[in-house]
């Protein structure tokens, strides 16, 4: 185990500088003035410039001891610490809720596959699955406005300040997560059916819920691969649906970073993402590790 | 099929304004001018954008084009995704460890934020041919993930017998991968590039609403610095926008939206559709 761990955080590794070495790229705009009514702006773009810039941040990084100061005058470390703080508040609970949730919502699609009621699960989980999230939140907006309109209390739809306003982000985040872990779960239980196990089980007398559990515990494995996925997907799409939302979070903050050409600023944001998927995956192998029956693939 | 009635015929319909014409105020009851934006009502039934254009016109007559680019897309995504991933299943001056990093990479980093930081290099953003690059790299970008499904599928292929049998029989390379691999994994290709239609669409959808798009031009604005500006009516485009819009007329970002949904939700049809057609077929055989 300790074998897959330190390979994860090699590879981490390697993404991270891989990540640092493309944002490096030179993107700046040079502006010469001639005269008053002469100005040119020019991109640069040569690979001196590329190994400079290289350069400088190694520097700016050794210099600084860290990524410096933002122009507020705090660190950027802090300053970043808030706006993280404020997107783990929608990250972890929707991570939660698709991975745990989704599981059971599997299970019990799966348990009720025969009957209506498990078909037409199926049919509104797939049909739900191919919506995407910014539809899905605009969908709900424009529906809270128009409820509003026919006289429903008012309360805000924009912003981070209230303590209900990650509500909605998270809510239309953790839709599709949450269906696709619920898909997939009742597929891979669907694939143990037919395993011997199973009618060892039914043979000992024990019912169709102790049968269920018995697959639950073996399908351990692709569930807990799907972590990963899921997580990836939060984070993809958290920027967007925070930018919808007015939600000043980290996600927000970083597609302004990257907009505006702030590398320092980009980065220490989206450390925080990448450090946030290495522990999905290191947790996702400690956990197939200790649930997992030992000697199945 | 109603997507694609809408696409090709959708133009010719008589309440479509083909020329997109714009209105700059109307008179309310007072004899008042309202300038656009109007919510939707029985004359604009999508309501119209902020120069007063019908939404529903708009999207219409936008659908040609948001479609030819997402197929555009996903063709050249395959295009490239299938020989790489050969080379891959036959370990080919290490195009596996490649293709493995790649994966790597990608499964960190989200695919928006790559195509963000890509698109904005110099080089690409002062050429003439910006949506030609801008087409290969949102392309490039999910690349290595289809590669990889479709190296999957070789590895499978690759275990049968027959295909032992074909290279027994002496087949050329190329016959062996035009009748052993080619029939085989056609149907599952065909399905893959049909769900992938759906994703595309997503990623241009999300892509939209940072305001990168694939037909943009660089105009020198008064100030001097360069601007992006859109030339096109494609359904992305109408989402830039859209984090002002949402606090207002709410409507404008909901329609392209609404339209994007529909297709996405199509070509899970059609994927879905054609998977169970390739399995029945297979089993009849």
């Amino acid at each position: 185990m300790l074998h897959s761990i330190l390979k994860s955080a090699a590879v981490f590794l390697l993404i991270l500088v891989g990540f640092v070495l493309i944002l490096l790229l030179p993107r700046e705009q040079k502006i010469t003035v001639f005269s008053a009514f002469h100005v040119e702006a020019d991109y640069p773009f040569s690979f001196e410039l590329y190994k400079k810039r290289i350069r400088d941040f190694t520097n700016y990084i050794l210099t600084e001891k860290g990524l410096g100061d933002a122009r507020s005058g705090r660190t950027v470390r802090e300053e970043s610490a808030i706006f993280v703080l404020r997107s783990i508040k929608i990250i972890l609970p929707a991570f939660m809720v698709s991975m745990l949730l989704g599981t059971l919502m599997g299970a019990l699609q799966f348990y009720r596959r025969k009957k209506f009621t498990g078909k037409l699960q199926n049919f509104l989980s797939w049909l739900f699955s191919s919506i995407p999230d910014f539809f899905l939140f605009i969908a709900i907006q424009y529906l809270l406005i128009l409820l509003m309109q026919q006289g429903l209390p008012h309360f805000k739809l924009y912003g981070h300040e209230n303590w209900y306003s990650f509500l909605l982000p998270l809510l239309s985040l953790s839709v599709f997560p949450f269906l696709h872990m619920s898909r997939f779960t009742s597929a891979a239980l669907e694939n143990e059916m037919g395993e011997e196990y199973v009618r060892t089980t039914y043979a000992k007398g024990l019912g169709d819920l102790k049968a269920l559990l018995h697959m639950l515990w073996n399908c351990w494995s692709p569930i807990l691969n799907q972590a990963q996925l899921v997580m990836l997907y939060i984070l993809s799409s958290l920027p967007i649906i925070e930018k919808l939302a007015g939600y000043n979070g980290a996600g927000k903050e970083l597609l302004f970073s990257i907009t505006s050409n702030d590398e320092i600023k980009a980065l220490s944001l989206m450390l925080p993402f990448l450090f946030i998927m290495f522990i999905t995956i290191i947790l996702s192998q400690i956990a197939k590790f200790w649930l997992m029956p030992k000697g199945r693939p | 099929m109603i997507l694609l009635a809408i696409t090709f015929a959708g133009p010719y319909l008589p309440f479509v304004d083909r020329e997109l014409s714009k209105i700059t105020y109307i008179l309310n009851e007072d004899k008042r001018p309202v300038i656009p934006p109007y919510p939707p009502s029985e004359d604009y039934i999508f309501g119209t954008d902020k120069s007063g254009r019908d939404l529903l016109s708009l999207i219409i007559l936008g659908a040609k084009e948001t479609i030819m680019l997402v197929a555009c897309i996903t063709v050249l995504r395959y295009a490239l995704a299938i020989p790489l991933s050969f080379l891959a299943h036959k370990k080919w001056m290490g195009t596996h460890l490649f293709l493995k990093w790649l994966n790597g990479m990608l499964s960190y980093i989200p695919t928006l934020i790559i195509v963000m930081l890509f698109s904005m290099l110099p080089p690409f953003l002062l050429t003439e041919h910006r949506p030609i690059f801008l087409l290969l790299i949102i392309s490039l970008a999910e690349m290595p993930r289809a590669a990889e499904m479709v190296k999957l599928e070789f590895d499978q292929i690759s275990s049968k017998e027959y295909i032992y049998g074909g290279i027994a029989a002496g087949a050329s390379p190329y016959r062996l991968f035009r009748t052993y691999y080619l029939p085989f994994l056609f149907s599952k290709l065909l399905v893959y590039m049909v769900t992938d239609l759906g994703k595309v669409m997503f990623l241009l959808g999300q892509l939209g609403f940072v305001g990168i798009f694939i037909s943009q031009g660089l105009v020198q604005s008064m100030g001097g610095d360069w601007q992006l500006v859109n030339n096109s009516i494609s359904w992305p485009m109408m989402l830039m926008k859209a984090f002002e819009d949402i606090r207002g007329p709410i409507w404008i970002p909901f329609f392209p939206a609404f339209a994007m949904t529909c297709a996405i939700l199509t070509f899970n049809i059609f994927a879905q559709g054609l998977k169970t057609f390739f399995t029945k077929k297979v089993r009849y055989i």
